[in-house]
Order: C-alpha cells, then sequence, then structure tokens
C-alpha cells in the first residue's frame, strides 16, 4: 500500500470481508483495490463479501465494472458480493450511462447488506 | 505615468532607457512577479540610485529582451506606448493627435501590450517561434481574449506545439485570475479524478445540484478516461456558460489517433455497457448536447453542455 | 416630495422635462382630470376590460393610474409608476386579469388624454404638433413600463405556482415501515419527473426502504421520455437496494413502454393499488428467499 491514509480498508468478519471505499479512486488505485480483495478472499476462504461505495460519488463505466468484475471473480470462488451504500444521485447517473450491477445484489447500506447474507445463509442452511 | 514627474529632471536622450525600465515595470505588475515588482519599483521611484551588481546581473539580460521587444514593434505601435507609458499622454489626447477615438486608442494600446509580452518572451529564450501559427496563438492568450482564442484555436495549438505550452504559461498566469473556467491536463488516472473534481466544484458554484452534478462529473469522468486510453495526453476545459442560459460546457481535446467509426462509437443498446468501449454513448446520455469531432491522425474533441434546469433532461 | 417645476428644472437631462410644453400640458390634464378618468372608464367598460373588478375598486385604480400616468410626464421618472404597476398587478392577477386587459387600459388612457389634447389645441396645428411630440413618447414609454412590470409580475406568480404544484403532486408516502408509495397524479413532463425521480431516490434513503409501489393511475398519458425516465428511476432504485412495484399502468402506456425497448417481464407490474400494497407486503415478509430463487436460476 502506498502511504498517506488508506484509500480502502478491508475488514473480516468471520467468513465475511467487509470493503470500505474511503474515498474517490482513480482507475489504478480501482485496479489494486480489486487485486487486493480478491486476494484477501483467496487467503481467508471468504463466503461473503460487502463492498461498501457510499463514499464515491462518481460511479463512471469503469468503477462499474471493477465492481462486476470482482463479483464474478468472488462467485467463482464460492462467495456472494453485495455492493451496498450506493448514493441516490450516483444511483441514477449510472442508471443514465447504461451500466448497472448485472446479477450483483445491492443493499441501501452495510447494515442491510450484512442481514441479506444472514438471511442468505438461512435460507442456504434450510 | 510614474516617469512624467520625473521627465524635466532627465536629459532628452535618456528617455527611451527610463521607459524601458518603465515598459518592464509594467510587465512586472501584470505578471504578478512581486518581487521583481518591489525591486523595478526601487528603480523607477529612485533613477539616480545605482543597482547593486546582482540586479545589474539579473537585469541586463531582461532589458535586452525588453529592447528586443519593444524594437519589433511597429514604428507607430512603440510610439503610442511610449507616450502613454512614459510621458503619460492620456488616451484621449493620443486619439485627437491620431484623429481617432479614445476607445479606440486604448483598444490600440491593449494588443501593443499584449504583444509587446509575446516579444519580449520569445527575445528572452532567443527562439523564433516553429510555425506561423504560434504568433496569433501566443497574442491572442496575451490579450486574454477568449473569441481571439477560439478563432486560431489556441488550445488545440498549445497541445501541438511545445514552445507554445511552454511560453503560454507565464501568458496565462496574467490578467485577471477567471472563476468561470477552469483547465485540466488530462495525462494519467489521476487526471480523471482531477478532471470531474473540477467540474463538479464549478458547476456547484453555478448552482447545479443534486443528480446534475453527479451526473456531469461521471460524463467528464468517461471523456477524460478516453483521453488516457486513448490518446495518452490531452485536456478538459470545463467553462461557465451564461448565454444562451446558464450551464456547463466541457470540452476535452486530444491529440490522439482519432476514431475511425464516429457514428458506431456512439451507439450502444439501452442499459448494456457494449459499444465500442469509449463512454461516450453514455456520456452522451448524461449531458444536454453532446458533440464529437474527430479526425484520423489529428485527434478528437468532445463538446458537451449541460444546462442548468434544463427542460428537456430526462 | 415637491415634484412641480422645481422637479422640471433640476433634471435637465431628461427627455420628458426638457420640453417646455409639458408643463402646459400636465397642467391641462390636471385640471380636467375627473372628466378624463371618468370618460377614461367609462371607455374601459365598454371594450369590457378588467371586468373582474367592482364599480369602486375600478374608481380607485383608475384614479391612482391616472394621476400616476400625469405625474411620469411631469417628472419623466417612472419609478413610482413601476411601484404601483407591480403592486397593482399582484392584487389583479389573482383575479385573472389577462395582460391584454392590462395593455389594453393603458392604450385606452393613453388615447383618451391624447384626443382631449387634440380638441383642446386643433386650432392650432403647429402648437398640436409640438404637444403630441412632446407627449407621445412619454406615453409610449408608460405603456411599455405599466406592460412589462404586469409581465414580470405575472411570471413571478406563475413561477411560485408551479413551484407549489410541482411540491404537492410528488409527494412521497412512507405508508408503514420500509415500504414507500409514489402516487404520480397529473401529467409527467421531463421537468417533473426528474424532480420525482430525485425526490424518489432520496427517500428511499431517508425511509431505509425495501419497497416502493409507484402507482400511475393518475398520469393519462406518458411520452418516451418520460417512459425512460420511469424505467431509469426503477433501475435506480434497484441499485439502492429497494424493488420497484408499478401499479396502474394503462395499456397506453404498457405500449409505450414496449416500443421504447423495455422488458416488461422484468418490471414488477401489478394491475392495481391494491394488488400492488399485498405484493409488497409479501416481498417485505420473503424478500429473500425470492430473490434467491431468481438468482440460482
Amino acid at each position: 500500500m502506498n502511504s498517506g491514509p488508506a484509500l480502502v480498508s478491508i475488514l473480516r468478519q468471520g467468513d465475511t470481508l467487509v470493503a470500505s471505499v474511503h474515498t474517490a479512486l482513480d482507475d489504478s488505485e480501482m485496479i489494486r483495490f480489486q487485486n487486493d480483495l480478491v486476494r484477501q478472499i483467496g487467503e481467508v476462504r471468504a463466503r461473503g463479501i460487502i463492498i461498501d461505495v457510499a463514499a464515491l460519488d462518481v460511479i463512471d463505466s469503469f468503477g462499474s465494472r471493477t465492481l462486476r468484475s470482482i463479483a464474478d471473480i468472488a462467485r467463482l470462488r464460492g462467495a456472494t458480493t453485495v455492493i451496498v451504500g450506493i448514493q441516490p444521485e450516483v444511483a441514477f447517473a449510472m442508471v443514465r450511462l447504461g451500466m448497472d450491477m448485472g446479477q450483483v445484489p445491492t443493499a441501501l447500506d452495510l447494515e442491510e447488506g450484512l442481514a441479506y447474507l444472514a438471511r442468505l445463509r438461512a435460507v442456504g442452511a434450510s | 505615468m510614474r516617469v512624467l514627474a520625473a521627465e524635466d529632471r532627465i536629459e532628452p536622450g535618456m528617455i527611451e532607457p527610463y521607459a524601458i525600465a518603465t515598459v518592464r515595470n509594467v510587465m512586472a505588475t501584470m505578471w504578478r512577479r512581486d518581487d521583481r515588482e518591489v525591486r523595478n519599483r526601487h528603480r523607477v521611484f529612485d533613477p539616480t540610485q545605482p543597482d547593486d551588481v546582482e540586479n545589474v546581473l539579473v537585469a541586463s539580460e531582461e532589458q535586452l529582451a525588453i529592447n528586443e521587444a519593444l524594437r519589433r514593434l511597429t514604428d507607430r505601435e512603440r510610439q503610442v506606448l511610449l507616450a502613454h507609458e512614459v510621458s503619460g499622454a492620456a488616451t484621449q489626447m493620443l486619439a485627437d493627435e491620431a484623429g481617432s477615438t479614445a476607445g479606440a486608442v486604448a483598444a490600440q494600446l491593449k494588443r501593443t501590450r499584449a504583444r509587446l509580452r509575446v516579444e519580449y518572451l520569445l527575445a528572452l529564450d532567443h527562439i523564433e517561434p516553429p510555425t506561423d501559427r504560434c504568433r496569433p496563438v501566443l497574442l491572442a492568450l496575451s490579450s486574454a481574449d477568449r473569441r481571439r482564442q477560439r478563432e486560431v484555436d489556441a488550445a488545440r495549438h498549445l497541445l501541438e506545439c511545445d514552445v507554445c505550452a511552454r511560453l503560454s504559461e507565464p501568458l496565462l498566469d496574467r490578467g485577471p485570475v477567471r472563476d468561470d473556467v477552469l483547465h485540466v491536463t488530462i495525462g494519467a488516472d489521476p487526471d480523471i479524478v482531477s478532471a470531474r473534481r473540477a467540474a463538479r466544484d464549478l458547476a456547484a458554484q453555478a448552482g447545479f445540484t443534486g443528480t446534475d452534478l453527479t451526473m456531469l462529473a461521471t460524463a467528464v469522468s468517461e471523456v477524460a478516461r478516453n483521453i488516457v486510453r486513448f490518446a495518452d495526453n490531452g485536456d478538459v476545459t470545463i467553462e461557465l456558460l451564461e448565454r444562451p442560459r446558464r450551464g456547463i460546457r466541457v470540452v476535452a481535446r486530444d491529440m490522439g489517433p482519432g476514431i475511425a467509426d464516429v457514428e458506431a462509437a456512439l451507439q450502444d443498446g439501452y442499459s448494456t455497457y457494449s459499444g465500442l468501449g469509449l463512454g461516450l454513448p453514455g456520456a452522451r446520455r448524461l449531458m444536454d448536447e453532446f458533440n464529437l469531432v474527430s479526425e484520423a491522425g489529428h485527434g478528437t474533441t468532445v463538446s458537451m453542455t449541460k444546462w442548468f434546469d434544463p427542460k428537456g433532461s430526462a | 416630495m415637491n415634484t412641480d417645476e422645481t422637479a422640471m428644472d433640476t433634471e435637465p437631462g431628461s427627455s420628458l422635462s426638457g420640453n417646455h410644453l409639458l408643463p402646459q400640458l400636465v397642467a391641462h390634464l390636471r385640471e380636467h382630470r375627473a372628466k378624463l378618468r371618468d370618460e377614461w372608464a367609462s371607455r374601459i367598460r365598454d371594450a369590457h376590460l378588467l371586468e373582474a373588478m367592482t364599480p369602486q375598486e375600478m374608481v380607485a385604480e383608475t384614479t391612482s393610474v391616472y394621476d400616476n400616468y400625469v405625474e411620469v410626464l411631469e417628472t419623466g421618472s417612472v419609478e413610482a409608476l413601476q411601484h404601483y404597476a407591480r403592486d397593482l398587478s399582484e392584487r389583479i392577477i389573482p383575479r385573472g386579469v389577462e395582460t391584454h386587459e392590462v395593455v389594453g387600459i393603458v392604450l385606452l388612457l393613453r388615447d383618451v388624454l391624447a384626443r382631449s389634447l387634440f380638441e383642446k389645441y386643433q386650432r392650432d396645428f403647429g402648437l398640436l404638433n409640438q404637444i403630441l411630440d412632446a407627449y407621445e413618447p412619454a406615453a409610449n414609454r408608460i405603456a411599455n413600463t405599466v406592460a412589462v412590470s404586469f409581465v414580470d409580475e405575472r411570471e413571478r406568480v406563475i413561477r411560485q405556482q408551479q413551484d407549489a404544484i410541482r411540491e404537492l403532486s410528488t409527494p412521497v408516502l412512507p405508508v408503514r415501515e420500509r415500504l414507500l408509495i409514489l402516487p404520480i397524479i397529473g401529467v409527467l413532463d421531463s421537468e417533473r419527473a426528474k424532480q420525482l425521480t430525485e425526490q424518489l431516490l432520496s427517500g428511499i434513503r431517508t425511509h431505509r426502504a425495501k419497497v416502493v409501489v409507484i402507482d400511475i393511475t393518475g398520469a393519462p398519458d406518458v411520452d418516451e421520455t418520460v417512459a425512460n425516465h420511469l424505467v431509469q428511476t426503477v433501475d435506480a432504485s434497484r441499485l439502492m437496494g429497494a424493488s420497484v412495484i408499478i401499479t396502474g399502468l394503462s395499456p397506453t402506456i404498457a405500449q409505450t413502454l414496449v416500443t421504447i425497448g423495455v422488458d416488461l417481464s422484468k418490471m414488477n407490474t401489478i394491475g392495481d393499488l391494491q394488488g400492488g400494497l399485498e405484493e409488497a407486503e409479501r416481498l417485505l415478509g420473503y424478500s429473500v428467499t425470492r430473490k434467491e430463487v431468481s438468482e440460482g436460476s
């Protein structure tokens, strides 16, 4: 990681990874984030990943595609990714831009994201 | 004007070097180089005081450049400039002499000062501009004439011409700082973020809010990324418009390979990111107006506008 | 304020006061004030203008306009008239007075006064010409001032009303926890559609909504642009983690959606609001199971 305040933090909670983006990321930083996260998914054998993007004031085509790539890679490794915290204006601009999250589930915030993963696990166990 | 009071104390043949010091002072003030301005002011206020050695050495190079720049003006230009700056002749008086109007003389003086600055910079570097487009572009920048800058496509020329890019720096620094235009040079990933931040800030200042701000920033992000990906470098200009109504215009220019099939680049499905991966169709949907000019081998210019309180934004 | 000859003398720059005939003219109009005002009022009645006003109001307003009018002729300053015209506009606009009526009454006054001048000076054609030369530019300026003041005021009122209507007509209603209803009533233009989207999306965040029911029973018709906007709103809501149910979709609007390439099978549409609310309850109770089924397939 480079010097200065962390751009992204990745915390582990049981078999769930919570990645919070703290500030706007440029493309290289986004790629680095993707690599870091994917590496950790393997290391901790995560079942669920929450990416909190509430701090992003823009999610453009590159940002959307990177988030989807992360979710795709995670799925191949058996983990479900939930994107949380997309702001109202950002959501609309994304749609207008022509981007969506495909099959990747989204939730309002971290709390909702965790609840989603918990319910998913409950359904899977029953 | 400052010289006027001292005029009777100076020998007739001495007026020219004295004038040079004043012209330099005028230019220094315009460029807001405070340290040099202080030094020159000292010189002008008390011409009998000998300069210390260091100052003389630093100054002699500039002195030569100013002499050279003055020499390159036409006789008429030089005459009027010196009469005004040195002898303190009012524009009205000069106008009466020339059978012209005060406004016309003022405009002429403005042009002459702009030329003097350009010639001074060229003389200081001992260079001749490499192309015949350089002088008009530099002149337009020096006079801060935006209409003329657009006519000669100054922004594009600065991308093409290294000499002018360098010389334009002190020229762009001068004059009142405009708060309704922002330039962002695009060369690497972080510049994409800077460009969309600049756009957002300027638009917020202009009263844009909420979704409009985000749509604008997202569109800027897309066009800036195209520059980084396909042209290596270029620039993005963000400008506040007041006419025909309030809005924000974004112009993204590059000198890259250009887009071969513009039609295809602007097409995609309704909600999938297909297309050529240029992000252009999306940017177009985010803005109210969108125009793309591309020439193979000569780069691409995207101009797009978002209107404040637009009627047909959906 | 003293607005007689002193004001005339101290304003040599004014185009009106510069004319030495104006004092004479003003004196004439003052002298015959009652007669000319009544004549004007009767012409207004004949032309069926300002019928929203009672006779008493008519007398009061015509007197005020008349006096302001003469004052402008005298001083050359339209400021007082401007204020009065705005004030008058503010009072009469809510009563439905139209622009043509306001312009009409000012032109009538102009005409009444011109005729009276003609009558007085008709024997001296040269003097009459001079008087009219002095009178006409001033009268035109007055007509212009009043008309512009009225139109400005009218636009302001219209803007205010539009804002008020917009806010009233796009309420985001939190029916119960996690559930929002957005009833769309009236014509949806793109400006309103945009506002509606912003309200809905920020409503989702504020109320932490999981399900939104957009009821468009009350929207008569939407064009392609607005239909597109509606679909984008649904997609954006999903990105924020809320499911959208659309109720009251008329066959015409459904057709429009299909025309612009919307896959209706991907939109959760229910016939009426009642059904939509039931579906919403179901989603709130069983949302995970449903999502899991659709994703696993």
